[in-house]
């Protein structure tokens, strides 16, 4: 069963008791669910909302006292919750598995159960007693992971930007001033690298858990390099990783894993990973650089991804499939609106 | 289906995720690489092709095409698509 990332909320009669009356200002919610917010935001779980309403509601509960600022990517509308918990995960990009959805009314659970049967739906009562669960314990959460809510708000307002710049993508994102610091990871990085080699999915060439003995090799081997993002809406932290092994020259360097967090997708940041990756190993006499690519049917930017930055298919083994980028000749640019620096 | 008869169809599909103009599109050789230096497509515009084909043709390349070779040329994605449309 993977983590819940995101609690998706019903505001009447579960936020708060009873239906809102007005829709320009949020009942009072209850105690017992502040206490729950306040417990998802400390495990780094995000809290969004799918409530039929007026759509005024969604801002009134950002000018609530106790609930402003706590959902991300509120939906309130008049549309079936399972639609809304749909965008929601579009916006977050993240899986249905990764949502819980809670609301006191059984219908309202059974139809989400029935129409989206990955997304967990659970009652106040039920998703307190499975506070304790596997499902909502992502391990020891890190200062990103800690801090997810806020990046998520971030993005949310990064998208707003977005959709009112007329500059086309490519200046849109130069305007953002996007910084990537690529290094070395070091041991302070290792329960986020964990994190990531946990949590990635879609730019996960392996498509398979990593866990901690595979981050302490790679770091011991000192082929695992790390990237932080930040731009003009704030600091992303580590959002990428690149595991690599070296052989002596002349044998090509291998990518073993390249895991970069959804969050950030469409930014160029495993494009920069890969290019910095082709420096080092063209700079170390590699002929070549290989990639393991595993499908999963989640994973297929991975392999789109390596096409266009010119690696080919080279051999099959098992499942995995092993790209090749001779080295001679000209490379793939870093992507142009990212100012790489070296961390 | 005749890979003249493909391309027909996914010249204006290749059009529409690249925002180009889809004379320009068609004119281009079958030769020409569809990802990077090429046609241009990068893993955002590419995942929006797959799906484009995907409506288009009922051919769901990602899951049949494991590692994406089709996606050389225009020439490679036609003939595939030729073959199983």
């Amino acid at each position: 069963m993977s983590a819940v990332k995101c609690v998706v909320w019903d505001l009447d009669d579960t936020v708060w008791p009873g239906v809102a009356i007005e829709s320009d200002a949020a009942p009072e919610p209850r105690d017992e669910v502040i206490g729950l917010l306040d417990e998802l935001e400390r495990r780094g779980i995000v809290c969004s909302v799918a409530s039929r309403g007026d759509p005024a509601m969604a801002s009134a509960v950002r000018a609530h006292p106790r609930l402003g600022g706590r959902f991300v990517a509120p939906q309130v509308g008049w549309e079936p919750k399972s639609g809304s918990i749909l965008r929601v995960a579009e916006t977050l990009r993240i899986g249905l598995d990764a949502i819980a959805f809670v609301d006191e009314d059984p219908f309202e659970r059974a139809e989400v159960a029935h129409l989206l049967p990955e997304v967990l739906a659970l009652s106040v009562p039920e998703l307190a007693a499975a506070m304790d669960g596997e499902r909502f314990s992502p391990g020891r959460p890190t200062g990103e992971g800690r801090q997810r809510a806020s990046m998520y708000r971030d993005e949310e307002r990064r998208r707003e930007a977005e959709a009112g710049f007329a500059g086309g993508r490519a200046a849109f994102l130069r305007w953002c001033g996007m910084r990537l610091e690529i290094g070395r990871a070091g041991p302070a990085d290792v329960d986020r690298l964990v994190e990531l080699g946990e949590r990635t999915h879609r730019l996960n060439s392996t498509a398979r858990r990593h866990g901690r003995d595979d981050v302490l090799r790679w770091l011991a081997a000192g082929g695992l390099t790390r990237a932080r993002l930040a731009d003009r809406f704030g600091d992303s932290g580590l959002v990428g990783m690149v595991a690599v092994e070296r052989p002596e020259a002349p044998a090509d360097w291998e990518v073993a894993l390249l895991a970069v967090s959804c969050r950030v997708e469409g930014r160029g940041v495993p494009a920069a990973l890969l290019r910095r990756t082709m420096d080092e190993a063209r700079a170390a006499g590699a002929p070549g650089l290989r990639a393991r690519y595993r499908p999963n049917g989640r994973n297929v930017r991975v392999a789109l991804l390596l096409r266009q930055l010119g690696f080919a298919r080279a051999a099959t083994e098992a499942e995995t499939l092993v790209f090749r980028r001779p080295l001679d000749g000209e490379l793939p640019p870093f992507p142009e609106w990212l100012e790489i620096v070296a961390g | 289906m005749t890979a003249a008869g493909v391309r027909a169809r996914l010249d204006p599909l290749l059009a529409a995720v690249l925002a180009r103009d889809p004379a320009e599109v068609a004119a281009m050789p079958p030769s020409l690489p569809l990802l990077g230096d090429g046609l241009g497509l990068d893993s955002l515009t590419g995942m929006r092709l797959l799906a484009a084909i995907d409506r288009e043709f009922g051919v769901d390349v990602a899951a049949d095409d494991l590692g994406l070779d089709c996606l050389e040329t225009i020439d490679t994605l036609s003939r595939y698509l030729a073959a199983r449309a």
